[in-house]
């Protein structure tokens, strides 16, 4: 069975836990799921066997601690410990689809607004001008940039598990849009800020949609493929 | 960590590996037949990591299968590795025990 058809399982399933239970169940499966580089089909796998064994020793009126001891924290880390890592070719293929996708959006949103503004408002130019050498500067920051986005959300997300007290929901949402803008800052601030070197390049705005749409079909294909999302 | 979560924990994968070789079982299956068998002071949930360390070490393997009534569940069963895995445990369990049993005792009778 696909990781994918588990977690689809597991979700229907979870309905099934007391509100108490399903609190701390999905606590915990947020701790879990949260580490990237860990098994993907072996972490589904696992977690469903908690969420049955909790379903069964709830039939039978005992609790959670009961089953999974007194700190769910601990007991988790135990459990990610055992884990077995993802596949290299596995992570590769996520990785590459992560990128392509981010790739796509950028570029075609660039594209088309560009297109657009220079169409209707007489505002920049049909022709984007760049540097060879600073263009591909400044996509690899925005990747790195991406990555740490990604690690700093993941790190968000593990601290607000397991919490002995509610934390407002106004303070979590300025929490996370402080992230976003500074990453969204910085993504920008590396555009406006790159000096230029190597040759400069003129070519018209629409090929960045060309691009785009080309990136989203490959990733779309691959995903299909190896149902990397879904 | 403690000398006697480390016995217990070497005991446990030996019990784990044995129950499994009787019949496939899944996780819960086996955590009710530990306690059966009087293993009640281990936490039902122990048993997960330690399933997942001997998947590690390919003792034995898991298969999503239907089981009679409700969803499908994760049966293990042994590999060859674990067979002999499971062999070498009952060997060095019983050099081990009756040494230590004498041991206790005579340690008891002086006490």
């Amino acid at each position: 069975m696909n990781s994918k058809d588990i977690i689809k399982m597991n979700n229907d399933l979870r309905e099934e836990l007391s509100e108490e239970n399903k609190k701390i169940y999905e606590d915990m499966l947020v701790y879990i799921r949260l580490n990237a580089n860990k098994s993907e089909q072996q972490t589904e796998e696992v977690l469903l066997e908690l969420l049955e064994h909790l379903l069964q020793a709830q039939s039978e009126g005992k609790t959670a601690k009961d089953v999974f001891g007194d700190d769910f924290k601990v007991y988790c880390d135990e459990l990610i410990e055992e884990i077995p890592g993802e596949k290299k070719s596995q992570a590769l293929l996520f990785g590459s689809y992560i990128i392509m996708h981010y790739l796509a959006i950028l570029s075609t949103f660039y594209g088309a607004s560009s297109f657009l503004l220079h169409q209707f408002f007489d505002i920049g130019s049909i022709e984007f001008t760049f540097s060879l050498g600073s263009g591909a500067a400044i996509i690899l920051i925005d990747l790195i940039l991406l990555y740490f986005f990604i690690k700093v959300v993941f790190r968000w997300m593990k601290g607000s598990t397991f919490r002995e007290k509610e934390i407002k929901k106004w303070v979590e949402f300025l929490q996370i849009w402080l992230i976003c803008v500074v990453f969204i800052g910085l993504s920008l601030a590396v555009t406006i800020f790159m000096p230029d070197f190597g040759g400069p390049i003129s070519i018209p705005v629409l090929t960045f949609v060309g691009v785009g749409i080309i990136l989203f079909i490959v990733s779309f294909v691959l995903n299909k493929k190896y149902r990397i999302t879904k | 960590m403690s000398l006697r979560s480390q016995l217990l924990k070497g005991v446990l994968e030996g019990c784990i590996l044995s129950i499994i070789h009787q019949q496939p079982t899944y996780g819960y299956e086996l955590s009710v037949k530990l306690q059966e068998y009087g293993l009640a002071d281990v936490s039902e949930g122990s048993i997960y990591p330690i399933l997942l360390r001997l998947q590690k070490e390919t003792l034995i393997q898991g298969t999503m299968q239907k089981s009679d009534f409700g969803p499908k569940r994760k049966y293990y069963h042994l590999t060859e590795e674990g067979e002999k895995a499971l062999k070498e445990f009952i060997y060095h369990w019983e050099n081990i025990k009756l040494p230590v049993d004498n041991i206790i005792q005579k340690g008891g009778e002086n006490s």
